[in-house]
C-alpha cells in the first residue's frame, strides 16, 4: 500500500477521469492506483492522467521505443510503481521482456537496437544522470534520426514520466497487482 | 524528490502531516515531480526568455545577446 491511500474507485464519479482510469487499465500504465492518487486533486487528475496516457499511448514515436524508456527511467527513478507495469499495446505489438532488458541494461552494443533508438535510449538516459551531455551535438545527432516534432514529443515524454516515477516512488507506491 | 530520494521515509512522510492533509501532499508531490522532469529537459533545449528586461518581444538570439550565456535566474540560484 502506497503512504496515502487512493480515493475509491467507487467514489471517482467524474466521467472523463472514470474514462481515463478505464483507458489506462486496457493500456496497462497506470493502473487504477495513480489516477486514484491524483483524484485527491481534482484540478490535477484529468490533465495529468491524459498527458501520461497520451505521451505514451499516442504520438509519431514508436510506442515499443517509448515503453522501453519508460522503463529505464522508472528503474533509475527507483520506483517500483511504473517499473513493474507493462504496456499490453507494446506486448500486442511485439515488444519482449528480452528487449526491455536490453533497453535498460547496455544498449550501446544490443544488436536488437538501430542507431536512431539508441540515440533515443541515450536520450533518457543522459536526461536526470548527467544532463550537460545533451549538448548542441547531441540534440545535432537526434535531429539526423527524428523530426523536431519527434524530439520534443521524446523530450516531454522522458520528461512527465520521470516526474511522476519521482512523485510515485516517494509514495513508496506499488501495482495494485503486486 | 531530486537529489535524495530515500530521506522522504516513513518519517519525513509523518513530518509533512503535522503540516498538510493528505489531499495536500498528493498535490505537492506531483507538483514537484512534474517540475523536476520539465525544468531539466528545458534546460537542455537553452531557451531564452521571450521578453527583454524592458518587456519587448525579442528574438532568441538578440535575448541570448540580452541575458549572455548564464542568465541572472540561474546565477541567482547557485549563489
Amino acid at each position: 500500500m502506497a503512504r496515502i491511500a487512493p480515493v475509491p474507485l467507487e467514489a471517482i464519479d467524474d466521467p472523463e477521469l472514470a474514462a481515463l482510469l478505464a483507458r489506462g487499465r486496457t493500456l496497462g500504465v497506470p493502473d487504477a492506483l495513480f489516477p486514484g492518487l491524483l483524484a485527491r486533486v481534482p484540478g490535477y487528475a484529468k490533465p495529468l492522467m491524459r498527458a501520461l496516457i497520451e505521451s505514451h499511448g499516442s504520438g509519431n514515436v514508436d510506442h515499443k521505443l517509448k515503453e522501453i524508456i519508460r522503463i529505464q527511467l522508472a528503474r533509475f527513478a527507483g520506483d517500483a510503481y511504473f517499473a513493474s507495469l507493462r504496456s499490453e499495446q507494446a506486448r500486442a505489438a511485439g515488444l519482449t521482456e528480452a528487449e526491455i532488458e536490453a533497453g535498460c541494461g547496455d544498449y550501446e552494443d544490443a544488436p536488437c537496437f538501430t542507431e536512431a533508438e539508441k540515440c533515443a535510449l541515450r536520450y533518457a538516459d543522459q536526461m536526470y544522470l548527467d544532463a550537460s551531455k545533451l549538448d548542441p551535438a547531441f540534440y545535432e545527432e537526434m535531429k539526423r534520426h527524428y523530426t523536431e516534432a519527434q524530439i520534443m514529443e521524446l523530450g516531454a515524454f522522458i520528461a512527465f514520466h520521470y516526474g511522476m516515477q519521482l512523485f510515485m516512488r516517494s509514495l513508496a507506491a506499488k501495482p495494485l497487482a503486486s | 524528490m531530486a537529489t535524495d530520494p530515500d530521506a522522504l521515509d516513513d518519517a519525513f512522510f509523518a513530518e509533512l502531516r503535522r503540516h498538510y492533509s493528505d489531499d495536500e501532499i498528493v498535490e505537492l508531490g506531483a507538483f514537484i515531480g512534474f517540475n523536476i522532469g520539465y525544468h531539466t529537459f528545458f534546460g537542455t533545449l537553452k531557451f531564452y526568455p521571450m521578453f527583454s528586461p524592458d518587456g519587448r518581444l525579442v528574438s532568441q538570439e538578440e535575448s541570448a545577446r540580452l541575458y549572455g550565456a548564464a542568465p541572472a535566474s540561474l546565477q541567482a540560484a547557485d549563489d
